[in-house]
């Protein structure tokens, strides 16, 4: 049995607990220290060798093939397929039936993994899961096996049945497609097999599996990824600019006198930052970012664009791109409810803002306050709850 | 425009040559043809297109051969008139962008000397030419043949007997691609990007002799030394991503088009522009260009007399090539997307010759004109592949709106607020984009007209002009655009039921005179479509339906407007199911006069 060549990336999906982030762009192109969620899937892909990759778009597919293009950046030749409705993996595996040759690996888009994560499932056979042990499963599908080998599937059990996850990432042969019906997810399928007496195989990851599933957990993977990107410093620092720890400056940035930047940070191309603007860990800045003077920053991600005005704290927030905020903003953080879906989730987190917003002078936010993309934001306002998409503040 | 491509190496040149032909079909063309050195001269042409031309090619392992696509100038598009054009004896093959002024004389020569033509054009006299000249050495038998042309040219040949392709140059497009055993010669850099990012400029009056093993030049028979350039595109980046065509991608790209236009030019911090392109007090200032390029020019008209308080002349640089005045104390500003547009490049030359200061905006790094003029500005706007210019557009208009901030004499306040609009830009650009389906919508309803007319009043009168030339290009629609104060002064005579009017309304003094011409359209019935800003709630009462843009400064406003238009334009285009990318008849970059 060779290597396996090819790897199908389920990339179609909208992640509708994501928004305000996913009404503009897809799950898999959330950036996560200024690199998409599925660069990280692709890098780890080539790393293992896989040259040969088919990506199954749907969801605002414009912006993934306008980013990897036709891979070449990326070390890999990508071939795209349209899923036009988004009706499950098993829907969206079935669109690449005619791509596909042999064995071949399947990956989610959204999942965040390191180089390696996936290396032992290259040389093993196909009809294989691979499962990552998590401490809380409460969210996840839950693998029971026994000698390696599937004996049961369980999605979000109450109890904890067992500690490995399906990571949704399989190493499959093409007669997996005889298997899909009317199955719209890959899990049915699975317990299809089983059910029919087909053996399915665990194979425990090698690296870290992230999910992300709701906006916090943008930042947690913020927090690990920064850790692990090593610093390059481009653009320009001034003279009395203090940098610690590592801290990535990119190129045709400029830094500004007295500004103390504290690592693990990444700031991108083309920012303005200061004069004396404080940056602290876990912190990213993307590109055309302004940062006006006595603005601090903490555990953050501010998308491409923004511009952030004097006197602002910035606390465990997440900015999409192209926001424009007055001076004197200020995010409260702390620990709060947030609704998402009819469940309530307690979280510590600041302010999660969408896509090109206004904001006026000295408005503050409470803990967890959702602003919806192009809202606009008058001057002396308290913010708490959540603010729609497009909405006016006055 | 003509597009001519050479190969020489060690692999099949057919299929290199074709793939060199496919990359060049962007320029707009109607006959394309290759032509390789068998026994004689094996030549493959017709008035088809390269996709067309590679079905009916038979198998061929020759590593050599010549290329071309043909955008008719001398004689109509047919099989005869397409290059690769051939000697007598069918040892020579030619293929040649420019134009040869004195064809007619030399082909008459030619003739009485014993040489039969087969095709209408002006090409096939440098085969015969060269013909004559040939004792044994074609790089002697080219030089020899060039002292009787007079023209612009960029051709490439080769001989049967020998391994070599020989070019030469005269105020025509032509870059080497240098490769690893094989070299590449064509008309632009995009034709050989597939296979090597490694280029040389030919400039005017070189001869150079490619074989698989490297390239020389000469100079008046003095051998010359080229610098190589590294080209920082790539393949991908001239490829679609996913959008229907090249123009709706380029359209989506402008947002970051104009963010890398003013990077590193403007701060947030600072109210300066630092251009390093200083103003002398007493110079005056001649903006000249041809196209899309010339409706930029004249907006920078305004910005220049409105920012810097600068009188301003703008001409066609096709019609100042017949003016006789002589130029002094001027800045002569150029604009030119390709750096290779033929009248511009005149215009250049003239007024170089008459002692002006140059400056160039352009979107080529290296192109012919950049390599003339004094100062170079570059907009950033990255390969433009769709004939209908968009994104080259925008770019240029922010390039102008730095260069009249930079010599600006307004007070530092009202400039930081300028730059601070002007940073918001891209923003405001976005918006509009997220307005595509509604502007679609009103695209439909426009499709089914033959007759459109554009007004507008002061900086935007020349976005009527872009708007019209947009819906003329690709929905091939009669469009027009007028100052709406000229309107009664003919124009109003066509005005009909059947006749839509787009009134481009800005919130500045033209306001309420522009509302006044509405009205008076309205009382012709002609339906009219107002592209006007938001939060404009008086607009409505005058007109049928509003193409809402996002409010800015009036001085920013043509930016937006012309965007609207650009979409409006395209999905006109894409209503009426015309070849948008590729309109005919028309070129991308015009390298003849």
């Amino acid at each position: 049995m060779g290597r396996v060549e090819q790897a199908v990336i389920l990339a179609a999906g909208e992640g509708q607990r994501l928004r305000p982030f996913t009404v503009s762009k897809p799950k898999v192109m959330i950036p996560i220290a200024n690199k998409p969620i599925m660069q990280y899937v692709i890098d780890a892909v080539a790393l293992d060798g896989i040259r040969n990759i088919v990506v199954v778009v749907g969801y605002r597919k414009d912006q993934v093939v306008d980013y990897f293009g036709s891979g070449e950046k990326f070390g890999v030749e990508i071939d795209y397929v349209e899923q036009t409705q988004q009706l499950g993996t098993a829907h969206a595996l079935k669109q690449v039936k005619k791509k596909v040759h042999g064995r071949f690996l399947t990956l989610s888009g959204d999942n965040v993994i390191e180089p390696g994560t996936i290396s032992t499932l290259i040389d093993v056979e196909q009809d294989t899961i691979l499962v990552n042990e998590q401490e809380n499963i409460s969210k996840y599908g839950v693998i029971e096996a026994q000698d390696g080998i599937v004996t049961s599937i369980v999605e979000k059990p109450k109890e904890a049945i067992s500690h490995l996850v399906n990571t949704g990432i399989y190493s499959f042969g093409s007669e997996i497609f005889d298997g899909i019906e009317q199955e719209t997810d890959l899990t049915s399928v699975i317990r299809n097999m089983i059910a029919l007496g087909r053996e399915v195989r665990i194979c425990e990851a090698t690296g870290a599996w992230l999910d992300v599933v709701y906006p916090w957990d943008m930042l947690k993977l913020n927090d690990l990824a920064l850790a692990k990107t090593s610093p390059v410093t481009g653009g320009t620092i001034e003279s009395g600019v203090t940098m610690k720890g590592l801290v990535s400056v990119g190129k045709g940035t400029i830094i500004r006198s007295n500004s103390y930047i504290v690592g693990p940070a990444i700031i991108g191309e083309n920012c303005e930052i200061g004069p004396s603007v404080c940056i602290l860990p876990s912190t990213t800045i993307g590109n055309n970012v302004c940062i006006a003077p006595f603005t601090m920053i903490t555990n953050s991600m501010i998308a491409d664009g923004v511009e952030i005005g004097p006197n602002s704290t910035i606390q465990d927030s997440i900015m999409d791109k192209g926001s424009l905020l007055k001076g004197h903003f200020v995010t409260q953080s702390g620990e709060t409810d947030i609704r998402i879906d009819d469940e309530y989730h307690r979280v510590r987190i600041g302010a999660i803002l969408g896509e090109r917003c206004s904001i006026g002078d000295s408005v503050v936010t409470c803990p967890g306050v959702i602003v919806g993309n192009r809202s606009q934001i008058r001057a002396l306002k308290v913010l708490d709850g959540s603010v729609p998409d497009e909405s006016l503040v006055m | 425009m003509c597009g001519i491509v050479g190969y020489i190496g060690e692999r099949e040149a057919q299929p290199i040559l074709v793939n060199c032909l496919k990359r060049l079909e962007y320029r707009g063309y109607d006959s394309c043809g290759i032509a390789l050195p068998g026994n004689t001269v094996e030549t493959h042409k017709d008035a088809i297109r390269v996709e067309a031309l590679e079905r009916v090619l038979g198998p061929s392992s020759l590593p050599l051969g010549i290329g071309h696509t043909r955008w008719a100038t001398h004689g109509k598009p047919s099989q005869e008139n397409a290059h690769p054009h051939e000697d007598c004896g069918r040892n020579i093959a030619v293929v040649h962008n420019g134009v040869i002024d004195n064809f007619l004389q030399l082909r008459e020569q030619l003739s009485q000397e014993g040489h039969t033509f087969l095709s209408e054009t002006d090409s096939e006299v440098i085969p015969h030419l060269i013909e004559k000249y040939y004792q044994g050495n074609l790089e002697e038998a080219v030089a020899r043949s060039l002292k009787d042309i007079v023209g612009s040219y960029a051709f490439i040949c080769f001989h049967v007997d020998h391994e070599e392709l020989v070019m030469a140059r005269n105020q025509s497009p032509l870059i080497v691609g240098i490769g690893d055993r094989e070299n590449y010669v064509a008309s632009d850099v995009p034709a050989v990007l597939d296979y090597t990012d490694r280029v040389i400029y030919v400039e005017d009056g070189e001869i150079g002799v490619a074989t698989k093993e490297g390239i020389r030049f000469s100079r008046n028979g003095q051998q010359v030394e080229k610098t190589e350039h590294q080209i920082p595109w790539t393949i991908e980046e001239a490829q679609k991503a996913g959008y229907d065509h090249f123009m709706i991608k380029e359209i989506h790209e402008q947002p970051k088009v104009i963010r890398n236009t003013f990077k590193g030019y403007i701060s947030a911090l600072e109210p300066i522009v630092t251009l390093g392109v200083t103003r002398e007090i007493d110079f005056n200032v001649l903006i000249l260009a041809c196209g899309t390029s010339y409706h930029a020019a004249l907006i920078g008209k305004h910005l220049f007399q409105q920012l810097a308080k600068i009188s301003v002349q703008v001409e066609l640089a096709s019609e100042f090539n017949y003016s006789d005045i002589v130029l002094s104390k001027t800045w002569v500003i150029i604009i030119t997307q390709s750096g290779e547009t033929a009248d511009s490049m005149k215009a250049l030359r003239k007024a170089k010759a008459s002692g002006c200061r140059t400056l160039v905006i352009t979107n080529v790094v290296g192109s012919s004109a950049t390599r003339l003029a004094d100062e170079v500005l570059y907009i950033t706007a990255g390969p433009e592949i769709s004939v209908a210019a968009t994104k080259s557009f925008v770019a240029q208009l922010i390039m102008l709106y730095l260069l009249a901030l930079g010599w600006a004499s307004a007070d530092t306040r009202s400039l930081g607020n300028m730059i601070a609009e002007l940073r918001q830009l891209p923003n405001r650009v976005h918006e509009i984009l997220d307005r595509e389906e509604a502007i679609a919508e009103r695209a439909k309803y426009l499709a089914k007209y033959d007759n459109i007319f554009l007004v507008a009043r002061g900086v935007n009168f020349p976005v009527a002009l872009e708007g019209a030339l947009k819906i003329k290009e690709i929905a091939y629609i009669h469009a027009e655009g007028f100052a709406a104060g000229e309107l009664k002064h003919g124009p109003f005579a066509l005005l009909t039921p059947d006749t839509p009017v787009i009134a481009i309304v800005s919130k500045d003094s033209t306001y309420e005179t522009l509302l006044a011409n509405i009205r008076e359209i309205k009382a012709r019935e002609s339906p009219v479509v107002a592209i006007a800003e938001d939060g404009d709630v008086e607009i409505d009462k005058y007109v049928d339906f509003v193409i809402r843009v996002p409010a800015v400064d009036p001085l920013f406003s043509p930016v937006v407007n012309s965007i609207a238009l650009q979409l409006l334009a395209y999905y006109m285009a894409k209503a009426r199911n015309c070849p948008i990318d590729m309109p005919r008849n028309l070129a991308k970059s015009v390298t003849v006069e």
